[in-house]
């Protein structure tokens, strides 16, 4: 009707293609695609139904790789939130001359590309790798122990990698935070752990709970990572799919399980903001 | 002679080859209000820093009620602290905020309460107890930086430019308050402060610093009146110079003679006189001593200010708002003075 309505809608309308042609095409392409047959013979037929679900639903190997995938992602959630909000914490505390050196040491490892990071994790941990060439070299008994292949292997790779999201996320809440706080909270009586957890852990409760769920989507939808550290056999929902897509070529199935795994995903992530965000944010101010 | 309850012995800081502070020796008396008052970067704040520890002296002793700081962290100092920002803990109440020192101290629960509920009254906030600092005015948070800094019954209290994020009025009322409040619990206060008349209007005596050192250390009206050098005298007020020669008890400037103050009377050749602006009388052309001219004028409400030209340079006058007519601008004055009034300064 009048400019003033219109102008907005068009100033949106660039976004709103890319996420169209990016984003919304892709993924209805995709559930559209999840809802088709395949016959091995044929390739994809021209029916619809949820059969590809209810063959998920009852599949043991996609349930253990379900399992697998959310134990792999909290697992190494758990881990980086408790290395990365420390290391912050740390690094806020040094000398300016050695924090942007520490933080650019942070950042590195996603400065690497996912193979070579990877290839050099296969090159420390196989059986016949440094690791266990040094243990063997002292000693050790029982060694050398197997390594590659195992969950550890992929947990500890994808730990390497997602530490620098979240000491990241809570650098960016530090830097919101008054430095007097902690010197309020010392002339106070407190103690540098008490005044860590009670005064700057609640503030910087948003950056955590907001790096923690990057980490968990980005672990839970992981690929290269655990399909290298992992192997064949040790599958996550996200190596099954590709499986599907490039080896038995059954498109339909993969389209299921890349669909699944994005439910799971979107689910474990709104639950997370209603239950634990929310009620941390509450007291800041936030929600 | 002053008990000495917080005594600063030749403290000195330097960080690397910069020294900021250097040589502070000042003896604070038991429930005295001391400021420390200088522009910034005087040193005024790092030495407030080496008193609650949170600096560690490179020179000097810092003694608090006859024992020395230098091995007591800040926790252990119980020394209660005003920041410039208020620093208030975001995620707690009002309340909270206050009770967080006796936490620390473990004080029982009971207890807690009401010492938090007196500090709170002390600062009239009983009604936002429960209320977070995000929700509270600038003014408000100011009171629960201050009841959570006395309700731990400190040694010392120390605030750092406490006022200087309020506006004019509410900061006036604020320094009323604040003088009331340290009278009556009766701490020994040190307030750093740029602002020359807040430490004026609070202080008991105050210790002007320049360039790391602390150049005058008196009563407020003291320094005011005798200032010990023409920083003191400029940052304390406008001042204005009369370069003269002085003789015989007389001065001579600008081809004009006047009297010295009888303890000037022994002064001889180039003298640098000062006077404050209130102490100057503007009169007509001709019934003072030093001719002039109005260059301009600005009112004050209960005053005016007038920048008059005269061959001595350009002087600055008051002159109570009496409710008559003001001088004109580029009106031919002459300006007078009582003998009394004037200072001479050490260093010209």
């Amino acid at each position: 009707m009048s400019a003033g309505r219109t102008s907005p809608a068009l100033l949106a309308a660039p976004s709103g293609v890319v996420y169209l042609v990016a984003l919304v095409i892709p993924l209805v392409s995709v559930l559209v695609l999840s809802l088709q047959g395949f016959e091995f013979s044929r390739g994809i037929l021209p029916r619809y139904d949820l059969a590809n679900y209810a063959d998920l639903f009852t599949d043991p190997l996609f349930e253990e790789a379900l399992t697998r995938t959310f134990r792999i992602a909290l697992i190494t959630t758990a881990i980086c939130v408790a290395i990365g909000v420390p290391e912050a914490w740390i690094i806020r505390r040094m000398s300016p001359r050695w924090r942007g050196l520490m933080l650019l040491l942070v950042v590195g490892p996603l400065l690497v590309s996912v193979v070579v990071r990877t290839f050099g994790w296969m090159v420390l941990l196989g059986t016949n790798g440094l690791i266990n060439g040094a243990l063997l070299a002292i000693g050790v008994p029982d060694a050398p122990f197997r390594m590659m292949f195992t969950e550890f292997a992929v947990i500890l790779g994808l730990v390497h990698v997602m530490v620098p999201l979240v000491v990241l996320a809570v650098w960016a809440s530090l830097g919101r935070l008054d430095p007097a706080l902690s010197r309020a909270a010392e002339s106070l009586g407190a103690g540098r752990f008490t005044i860590f957890r009670r005064i700057i852990l609640p503030n910087i409760m948003p950056g955590v709970l907001g790096g923690a769920l990057m980490v968990f989507c980005l672990s839970a939808s992981a690929f290269a990572t655990p399909a290298m550290l992992g192997g064949r056999r040790l599958k996550v929902v996200a190596s099954m799919a590709y499986n599907e897509f490039l080896n038995t070529l059954n498109w339909p199935l993969g389209a299921a399980i890349a669909t699944l795994l994005l439910a799971t995903i979107l689910a474990a992530t709104l639950l997370w903001t209603r239950l634990v965000e929310r009620r941390a944010l509450r007291r800041l101010g936030g929600a | 002679m002053r008990p000495g309850y917080l005594v600063l012995d030749g403290v000195a800081k330097r960080y690397g080859p910069v020294t900021a502070v250097q040589g502070v020796s000042i003896e604070v008396a038991r429930g005295e209000f001391l400021g420390l008052l200088g522009p910034s970067g005087c040193g005024k704040t790092t030495t407030l820093q080496m008193i609650a520890g949170f600096e560690t002296p490179t020179e000097g002793r810092i003694v608090l009620d006859g024992q020395d700081l230098a091995s007591t962290p800040p926790a252990k100092r119980g020394i209660g602290l005003v920041f410039q920002s208020y620093a208030l803990f975001p995620h707690m109440t009002a309340a909270e905020n206050v009770a967080f020192g006796l936490e620390m101290r473990r004080v029982p629960k009971a207890e807690r309460a009401r010492r938090v509920a007196e500090a709170l009254d002390l600062v009239h906030l009983s009604h936002l107890a429960d209320r977070f600092p995000r929700n509270m005015s600038g003014g408000q948070q100011q009171r629960v930086a201050l009841a959570r800094a006395l309700v731990i019954e400190p040694q010392l209290l120390l605030l750092d430019e406490p006022l200087s994020n309020l506006d004019a009025k509410l900061r006036e009322e604020m320094q009323v308050e604040l003088r009331e409040l340290q009278r009556r619990v009766g701490v020994t206060t040190i307030l750093v402060t740029h602002d020359q008349q807040e430490a004026m209007a609070l202080c008991d005596r105050v210790a002007v610093m320049q360039a790391g050192r602390v150049v005058q250390v008196d009563e407020p009206w003291r320094a005011y009146e005798v200032p010990a050098d023409g920083f003191v005298a400029d940052f304390l007020g406008r001042s204005n110079r009369l370069p003269a020669r002085a003789a015989d008890g007389m001065a001579e400037a600008a081809g004009q003679r006047f009297a010295l103050p009888p303890d000037l009377a022994g002064a001889r050749g180039e003298v640098m006189l000062t006077i404050r602006p209130e102490r100057l009388r503007i009169g007509l052309e001709g019934a003072g001593t030093l001719p002039g001219r109005v260059h301009s004028r600005i009112f004050l409400g209960a005053s005016w200010l007038y920048r008059v030209d005269t061959p001595l340079g350009p002087m600055m006058v008051t002159a109570q708002n009496t409710g008559a007519p003001p001088v004109e601008e580029g009106a031919p004055v002459s300006l007078g003075w009582d003998p009394h009034s004037l200072r001479q300064l050490e260093t010209a």
